[in-house]
């Protein structure tokens, strides 16, 4: 297992802080780097893949800094967001290419297998310069782990696949979280963060605004509004004895489903089950109306 | 792992249409020197014209045109369109990446310039060993200039323009006007090593064959350290930002 360590990086461009005082791990699993464009993602993950250099503080890889360490590449695979590729290799040369240039012995079948695994066969054959986004994605991930790294950097993968490519894409990312390797990639979008990551990170204006669990991340955040929907046997009866106690701010009954209000989670979820006893009604389903990435985004935005 | 780096360096500078026009650059002082001598010149005068024809169209033009282009796009292109963050991720050390691209930018100069003018001299006149003195002293000054560019696309995304305005103004005008800055001139240095070895015919470049040798010499160890530390330090960044 590898883990990449950064401990009080910062980033400037002349008087521009695109990175302050960010400090966290990345271990084992699939970590999710969230925040909106411009919030200095690319800069964070093009500082832990070695390509830049932190202003202040100290980028490592199992105690390797990145920067300037190229035998560090031999535990990396990183792909870059900017679409370019060379137009004029197939996916079969440039990922063979890939694999000379880390020295592997055996170059055209770890090419053969990383072309299987994004499934991209067919296509291997064709010059990169006539792919769409999506092909030239995962053209770039085949080139990215042909060496089978520890760790995989990707910046915005998503971008441009089709949801079929990008349901792959995520088993795939998922398989090779399974196998313990480190996985971190960047995304704007809350929905491709919330499926895949075991960990999130959300950067907001070159700051880490918050880091783990995001579900622990919401639920430490009691001063903030909750939603629940309920569906149970009566959700009438339920509804007036969940409104009998103080944890409750509002009910709504809608289309068979009671939505509750609430400003205190912890309580509310133990005063549930307690309430439908009472009310003799049995649950059928209780879930977070908004425990999305996008609720917790739009909070810590806006705190 | 120089297999690969010489075969993407080699297949991006072949796949330009440009590398083709430059080639046909290459054909047009073959072609120049068979209508000269298809006019019948005496002797003396054909070695005169054709010592002038190899000094100025084939070192002065042809030789810094063909190593602007090839020497600023053998790296200067993947640093343009991102595309070098694939060898930079890698573990792959830095010189060995501007070694391997000098070499290849300097052969393909090579090919692209000293056959035309080994053709075009052995044509334009009868001593071939004119022909091979401008032909050597076209193989050192490619490796000059091209490392001089090369270093020159890490320092700035305008190489090819200042490498251009370097040739054509610096080069072509100045070095002409003050005899002094031909020392520093890699055009100068070239004709001092045609003068050397292209026999009686090649003339007097103005230039001691040990100082001009000497003189390319330092300035192409000093691009290559030059390109060597950028490559090494570089940093990228993303398209945004």
């Amino acid at each position: 297992m590898s883990t990449l360590k950064l401990e009080k990086v910062s980033r400037w461009y002349g008087n521009v802080v695109a990175v302050n005082d960010v400090s966290f791990e990345v271990g084992a699993g699939i970590t999710g780097l969230l925040g909106p464009n411009g919030a200095g993602k690319t800069t964070l993950l093009h500082m832990m893949a070695g390509f830049l250099a932190p202003s202040a503080g100290r980028v490592q890889l199992d105690e390797t800094p990145t920067w300037r360490h190229a035998e560090v590449y031999r535990a990396i695979g990183f792909v870059p967001e900017r679409e370019a590729v060379y137009p004029f290799l197939t996916a079969r040369q440039f990922v063979t290419a890939s694999a000379r240039l880390q020295d592997m012995e055996n170059a055209g079948a770890a090419a053969s297998r990383a072309i299987e695994m994004v499934e991209l066969g067919e296509a291997a054959d064709r010059a990169i310069g006539g792919y769409s986004k999506g092909m030239r994605q995962r053209a770039k991930v085949a080139a990215a782990l042909v060496h089978d790294p520890k760790v995989l950097i990707l910046d915005e993968p998503f971008n441009g696949m089709d949801p079929r490519q990008r349901l792959h894409m995520m088993d795939l990312l998922r398989g090779m979280a399974a196998d313990g390797r480190t996985i971190l990639f960047s995304s704007h979008i809350l929905e491709e963060v919330e499926r895949l990551s075991d960990r999130v990170l959300v950067i907001v204006a070159g700051r880490l605004a918050a880091s783990g669990d995001f579900r622990k991340i919401r639920r430490l955040m009691t001063d903030r509004p909750h939603r629940f929907t309920l569906r149970s046997s009566d959700n009438r009866r339920l509804a007036r004895e969940l409104m009998a106690g103080s944890e409750v701010d509002a009910v709504e009954l809608r289309d068979g489903v009671l939505t509750v209000h609430t400003g205190a989670y912890g309580a509310l979820t133990r005063a549930v089950a307690p309430a439908a006893q009472r009310a003799n009604v049995s649950i059928l389903e209780m879930r977070p109306a908004d425990e999305s990435l996008e609720s917790v985004f739009s909070y810590l935005v806006h705190r | 792992m120089t297999v690969a780096l010489v075969s993407i360096t080699l297949r991006a500078l072949l796949n330009r249409r440009r590398t083709l026009l430059l080639a046909l650059l290459g054909a047009l002082l073959v072609v120049v020197a068979v209508i000269y001598r298809l006019g019948n010149p005496t002797a003396a005068e054909s070695v005169e014209v054709t010592r002038r024809l190899l000094a100025n169209f084939g070192i002065g033009v042809l030789l810094p045109l063909v190593a602007v282009i090839v020497g600023t796009s053998a790296l200067g292109s993947e640093l343009d369109d991102g595309t070098i963050v694939y060898l930079l991720a890698k573990p792959v050390a830095r010189w060995r990446i501007v070694l391997v691209k000098l070499v290849v930018a300097w052969l393909v100069t090579c090919v692209l310039v000293a056959p035309a003018i080994v053709i075009a001299g052995v044509i334009g006149q009868e001593d071939p060993q004119l022909a091979i003195g401008y032909a050597v002293a076209s193989i050192l000054g490619a490796l000059e200039y091209t490392a001089m560019f090369m270093a020159l696309s890490l320092l700035t995304s305008r190489a090819l323009i200042i490498g251009l305005a370097y040739v054509v103004v610096w080069e072509g005008v100045v070095a002409g006007l003050f005899s002094g800055t031909r020392a520093v001139s890699v055009r100068q240095h070239a004709l001092a090593v045609a003068e050397s070895f292209g026999g009686a015919g090649a003339g007097d470049a103005g230039l001691a064959f040990g100082f001009a040798v000497a003189a390319g010499a330092a300035v192409t160890m000093a691009a290559i350290a030059l390109a060597i530390r950028r490559l090494e330090t570089v940093e990228l960044r993303g398209e945004t930002t």
